[in-house]
């Protein structure tokens, strides 16, 4: 298993990176004289321009040719001249061969990697973030709040002008997706273009910030992180109940909880002093790693790697870093060690839980809490009525009739009762002792080493007799504590990737030395400085950032934009870019009609296609829910990770086995299938066309227009009605001539339609709802 | 009616050309804007599949990987050992199982002799058991790797292990890494198939032909035998082709509008997707309709069109590849012989199994040559692990049954760079572990990249800090087997 990573360069050949090669023998044994402070001889070693300057006696580093090279000749101790270092031990032959090959090689030496040198501790994201002044901007009257002076600083640096702001319509549909993940109806956004008061943006704005929706939709990047599923993972994948979970996490955001109880009710809820059964609950964070259950599994293996996966996934979460590195050796770029690795694991060593065979999610023994299920609850009351109305009858000769109906009743109960427990975490009251393992190997154990944070950053706030009894509470409030430079930051990117499309670093898994450099490294800061002085306060930075101008642009781009900006990372315009998986479903339901308001429960199963849970040793079948059921929001859908719901994966989201920080963003055929023929889409078309028939208007024109807007909330312009009827035009004529086309489209797999609509007019109208459903600007969040 | 259509279209068309000119050109521009060729973004996503060239010229240009799912024993099918004869019925040596983890055998085992025979086919004196009849007489243009050895012995993660290097579920399959390496030659369709047989999926489930951390476009797309091949690659009930075609250019019309407005280059990418996707709607059902196939090709391969097969998989690999296909991956699930009971055990299940597989495989690798393909077509056949020596005998089974056995198992490769009509490594002679020559998962993965001209230790992706490849930090090409 050992995941080593591979170091071509320690090998006889293989290309000599600067950073992870060079740099660290600079720093060991150079820097200390040829410095900024000492240059000694004019010679600095510590930045590009001066190094490939050189000093008094002339150039020190010859690309391409290390015998030349006065660096080497001094290394070497060649020549007159005292052999370098003078007051450190000289290189070893390994190095001083590195640092020749690496001459060869065209010393390549990044001016990134410059102000790294001295000291890691340095590498930005290390130190923290202290408030900067806001720039002083020409654009100052386009400034609504800090955001916009930093944005604005670096446009005009670039000669760019930021772009006038969006119409109120796009404005309405685009904060309603980022805010509730769901587009206005009709009615509020007509309610929105009336409003002539100053503040109606923000009136909307906290409208949807106070909306249920809300928790729903920031629930779904919170939930990638969490690995949140409803199977157990690996062969059998068995189905298990974490939706408590998932309903808690919806409900902390809609409350408002600061994020740093957030954490810590997720990382050790169990162990808060007179921990209640929702901050158990909310511990779900760390059991939603996966349970192997096949045949002849080692148990203490898999724990491990349960370990494992925590370890890593709590420092990607918070810390933005790539601990996982050091789970074999020490991190190559970044100070991590792997002692930090396992001392970080210790916090999560001493959980008691059976995670292999015989694992049985149900079990409300050992680990398991039992949640109460409203659903439950009424078929108990609903089974003792009716036990006590058919009294006289069971005690009668003919008592089938009254059995099979208490039978049938108690057959729904088993069922809610099985959905009514989930997994925590239960801290052993005896801990394990944690080892360092070599190499990462399972079973090569090295030295033991006691619960502790990363040796480099800041200390643990508690100081207790012995290290032995830090615990996961201890590093959940270390986690959060405003000493930490990590957390804000890290958590505002991602707040900021949810409505650009990108972080302002970019790599938001990764802060390290290998991460992307913030394209704005101040505004990060100040973001990251208002969140903790904002305490936390997660719906304040939501709507510091859907007020900004910035984000208030229109999104139009054009070819000289493209040509110098094609990402948009300057942000001289709005963000455009499509829509997340479970937003599109969403999105579709809710211009139709079709979506249901109901929140909170077990998962559900809405249509998809046969076969595709078909899994070995495996009894499962994906029966599709009922009513309603079928159309609630894409959180609720049942994830089982072996086979996901398809729609979902074809847009981009993962099978939660580990964490995904960031769904990458694709654009292929599949998808077109999917939004023009699942059922997933055929159905809100079908429902969309009933209410055009219905109450859109009397006119083409204005039913054309009342279905442009259901779908893309904007009203149409001429020639896009036009369009449209034209489309609509044709197909009526179609399905006139074809009855059963037309039976078979306006029905669209809702059931036949009420007896007084047209089919062949439904047909024409689901055409034509379709069509709009698959606009790119529908799609598409402009 | 018609003139009004046709002055719309001709409205719809001026106003294109008219406020399109940037539009036109941001169309170009996207594939010249592409920074990264790779990138995951929609205007990287068309240019990520595009033909690539390899890093040295590569004898194969595709493949067919057939992965036997479960595990066949390779003590019954390649593997001949005339010591278990001997030594059947007796315990296995105390020191062979000292410190083993069997999934399911308990205590001592006892040896266990197949209960089928071996003879010597062909030029290259193959050993081949008498449940391979078709095979047998193709056995010069295959080489036998009879040293395989793998460090997993349970289902999921043995397979994942072979077709993404890691026994954990989240990385690349080797599809993905071909597709990403070489891309696609095909526009038309998908560079990376996926077809299974034999009741369910494999134990690994989609996370097998999963992208992991590479962009999603080269994820393998399972083509189905059953409803729609590809996921809604049909219209829907009541949609004709005309009203599609009609649909399609509204999108198409009302798409452009918006991109003279927006002008925003990654539109134009979604409408060539959403043509691709039309396209597909046609290539997809014509690539799998079998039927047209000549009667001769039916009985060669033992096809019979409708029916969820491996003979229509194996048919139907062959078509992907005439359609420049890359990475074509089989799936036959049925092979984990544990002799619980009579459809699992060595002495009727393995034959169903073998029965099923045995023609259509050899088929497959006859018309491949016929038709001037196997040169540049690998093809590969295996499972996930091997089977143990001993009779598993659980629960006191009098079915013949062999345990999960990552130590030592048999996997052959035919055409595209690699020797045929040999035999390389070796067992000991209770087929326990490897004598000579061992290939470890790794060194298979190394070979096939190396086959197709990709160097695995160049093939790189860079996430959460590391570059990623197949073989992880290891892997060793065999070269004694390459041409």
């Amino acid at each position: 298993m050992a995941a080593v990573m591979a170091w071509p360069a320690l090998a006889a050949e293989g290309p000599v990176v600067f950073v992870r090669d060079i740099q660290p023998i600079l720093k060991q044994s150079c820097i200390e004289c040829h410095d900024a402070k000492k240059h000694k001889a004019s010679l600095r070693l510590d930045n590009q321009k001066d190094a490939f300057r050189g000093g008094e006696t002339g150039k020190s580093i010859l690309p391409g040719h290390s015998k030349d090279s006065l660096l080497m000749k001094r290394i070497r101790g060649e020549g007159e001249d005292d052999r370098m270092p003078v007051k450190k031990p000289p290189l070893t032959e390994e190095q001083t061969a590195l640092v020749a090959r690496w001459i060869d090689q065209g010393a390549t030496w990044p001016e990134t990697a410059d102000g790294k040198i001295a000291a890691v501790e340095i590498h930005w994201s290390y130190v923290k973030p202290t408030r900067p002044a806001l720039p002083k901007v020409k654009h100052a009257d386009w400034v609504r709040n800090g955001i916009d002076a930093f944005i604005a600083e670096q446009l005009e640096k670039e000669g760019l002008d930021p772009s006038p702001e969006a119409s109120r319509e796009t404005l309405i549909r685009r904060v309603s997706l980022d805010l509730i993940g769901l587009p206005p109806t009709l009615a509020e956004v007509d309610a929105f273009l009336a409003d002539s008061s100053a503040n109606a943006y923000e009136k909307l704005v906290d409208r949807l910030l106070a909306s249920p929706h809300y928790g729903e939709r920031w629930a779904r990047p919170w939930l990638d992180l969490a690995r949140y599923a409803d199977s157990n993972g690996f062969e059998k994948d068995a189905v298990r109940s974490m939706w408590p979970f998932r309903d808690w996490v919806i409900n902390a955001l809609n409350q408002n909880m600061g994020f740093d109880e957030f954490t810590i009710k997720q990382i050790a809820g169990d162990l808060l002093p007179n921990a209640t059964l929702q901050d158990r609950i909310a511990t779900g964070f760390h059991r939603n790693t996966m349970i192997n259950e096949e045949g002849g599994v080692d148990q203490e293996e898999y724990r491990y790697y349960t370990v494992v996966d925590r370890v890593n996934t709590t420092a990607t979460v918070w810390l933005g870093s790539t601990m996982a590195c050091s789970q074999c050796h020490n991190h190559k770029y970044d100070p991590f060690t792997m002692k930090d690795y396992y001392r970080l694991s210790a916090f999560f060593n001493s959980t008691n839980e059976k995670l292999t065979k015989g694992a049985d999610p149900h079990d409300a023994g050992s680990k398991l809490t039992v949640v109460e299920s409203p659903e439950a609850k009424r078929l108990e009351a609903e089974l003792a009525k009716l036990k006590e109305t058919l009294k006289a009858e069971l005690a009668g000769p003919t008592s089938k009739p009254a059995k099979d109906q208490i039978a049938a009743i108690q057959k729904q109960l088993d069922a809610a009762r099985q959905f009514n427990s989930t997994l925590v975490m239960v801290e052993m009251h005896k801990p394990r002792e944690t080892h360092l393992h070599v190499r990462g190997g399972f079973l090569t154990l090295g030295e033991t080493v006691t619960p502790n944070v990363p040796a480099f950053l800041p200390k643990l706030p508690t100081t207790r007799p012995g290290d032995a009894s830090l615990s996961r509470l201890d590093l959940a409030k270390w986690l959060v504590s405003v000493e930490n430079p990590l957390t804000a930051r890290v958590t505002v990117n991602r707040f900021w990737e949810s409505y650009f499309g990108r972080g302002i670093v970019e790599t938001s898994e990764d802060f390290g030395m290998q991460g992307s450099r913030p394209t704005h490294p101040e505004l990060l800061d100040w973001l990251a400085v208002e969140f903790m002085e904002r305490h936390w306060d997660m719906k304040a930075m939501q709507k510091l950032i859907v007020m900004s101008a910035t984000y208030r642009q229109d999104s139009r781009t054009s070819p000289a934009l493209v040509e110098k900006d094609p990402s948009n990372k300057l942000l001289a315009r709005g963000p455009r870019f499509r829509l997340e998986a479970e937003m599109l479903r969403d999105q579709a339901l809710k211009a139709s009609g079709l979506l249901s308001q109901k929140m909170d429960g077990p998962s559900v199963y809405p249509p998809q296609p046969d076969g595709i849970w078909n899994t070995p040793y495996s009894g499962e079948r994906w029966v599709e829910s009922s009513g309603d059921d079928r159309y609630r929001r894409g959180i609720y859908t049942f994830l089982k990770r072996s086979s996901p719901y398809p729609m979902f994966t074809t847009f981009d989201a993962t099978s939660r086995e580990s964490i995904c920080t960031r769904r990458t963003r694709t654009d292929t055929p599949l998808q077109a299938l999917t939004t023009l023929n699942d059922p997933a889409f055929i159905q809100p078309a079908a429902a969309l066309a009933r209410a055009v028939v219905r109450g859109g208007g009397s006119s083409l024109n204005d039913k054309a227009a009342f279905a442009f807007r259901r779908v893309l909330v904007r009203a149409p312009e001429a020639g896009e009605v036009d369009r449209l009827i034209l489309l609509y035009q044709r197909e009526l004529e179609h399905y006139q001539k074809d009855a059963k086309a037309a039976a078979a489209m306006a029905n669209g797999g809702l059931g036949n339609p009420p007896a007084d609509l047209a089919a062949p007019e439904l047909a024409a109208w689901t055409v034509v709802s379709n069509v709009l459903m698959n606009l790119d600007e529908t799609l598409t969040k402009g | 009616m018609r003139h009004q259509d046709e002055m719309l279209k001709a409205l719809t068309r001026r106003q294109l050309f008219k406020r399109c000119t940037t539009g036109m050109g941001t169309i170009a521009l996207a594939s010249l804007l592409n920074e990264d060729l790779f990138a995951a973004t929609p205007g990287g996503a068309m240019d990520a599949l595009s033909p690539r060239q390899p890093h040295f010229p590569g004898k194969a240009k595709r493949i067919i990987y057939m992965h036997m799912a479960g595990a066949p024993s390779q003590l019954d099918l390649f593997d001949h050992k005339p010591k278990l004869v001997e030594f059947n019925g007796k315990d296995v040596p105390a020191e062979l199982i000292k410190n083993e983890r069997f999934a399911f055998i308990k205590g001592t085992p006892k040896c266990l002799a197949s209960p089928h025979t071996f003879a010597r086919h062909g030029k290259s004196g193959a050993e081949i058991s008498s449940l391979l009849p078709h095979l047998a007489t193709v056995v010069d243009d295959v080489c036998f790797i009879k040293s395989m050895h793998t460090d997993h012995f349970n289902h999921a993660p043995a397979q994942l292990f072979v077709h993404t290097g890691s026994q954990l579920q989240g990385r690349p399959s080797m599809g993905s890494w071909m597709t990403y390496g070489l891309g696609s030659a095909n526009k038309d369709l998908p560079g990376f198939v996926v077809l299974t047989s034999g009741g369910v999926q494999p134990d690994g489930g989609p996370a097998l032909w999963g992208n992991g951390f590479l962009p999603s476009v080269y994820q393998g797309t399972q083509f189905r035998s059953q409803g729609d091949p590809v996921l809604f690659v049909s219209n829907p009930n009541g949609v004709s082709p005309q009203v599609r075609r009609e649909s399609l250019d509204a999108i198409g019309d009302l798409n452009r509008l918006h991109l003279a407005k927006a002008q925003d280059p990654e539109i134009a990418t979604r409408i060539a997707q959403y043509e691709l996707a039309y396209r597909m709607q046609t290539t997809v059902p014509e690539l799998m309709d079998i039927a047209t196939e000549p009667k001769a090709i039916h009985e060669m391969y033992g096809t019979e069109p409708g029916k969820t097969s491996f003979a229509n998989n194996c048919l139907l690999a062959r078509r992907l590849v005439e359609r420049g296909v890359r990475f074509i991956q089989l799936y036959h699930w049925g092979w984990d012989s544990h002799g619980t009971n009579p459809n699992d055990d060595l002495v009727t299940g393995l034959p169903k199994r073998c029965k099923e597989t045995d023609q259509p495989a050899t088929a497959l690798l006859k018309d491949l040559k016929d038709r001037g393909l196997l040169d540049e077509t690998l093809v590969i056949w295996g499972g996930e692990f091997g089977r143990t020596p001993m009779n598993e005998a659980r629960g006191g089974s009098k079915f013949l049954g062999r345990d999960h056995h990552p130590h030592c198992f048999t996997v052959w490769m035919a055409g595209g760079g690699i020797k045929g009509g040999m035999s390389h490594g070796s067992t000991d002679e209770l087929g326990y572990r490897v004598a000579e020559d061992g290939v470890h998962v790794h060194d298979l993965q190394a070979t096939i990249l190396h086959c197709m001209g990709l160097d695995h230790t160049k093939l790189t992706y860079r996430f959460q800090g590391r570059d990623f490849r197949l073989t992880d930090v290891f892997g060793k090409v065999v070269e004694k087997i390459l041409i």
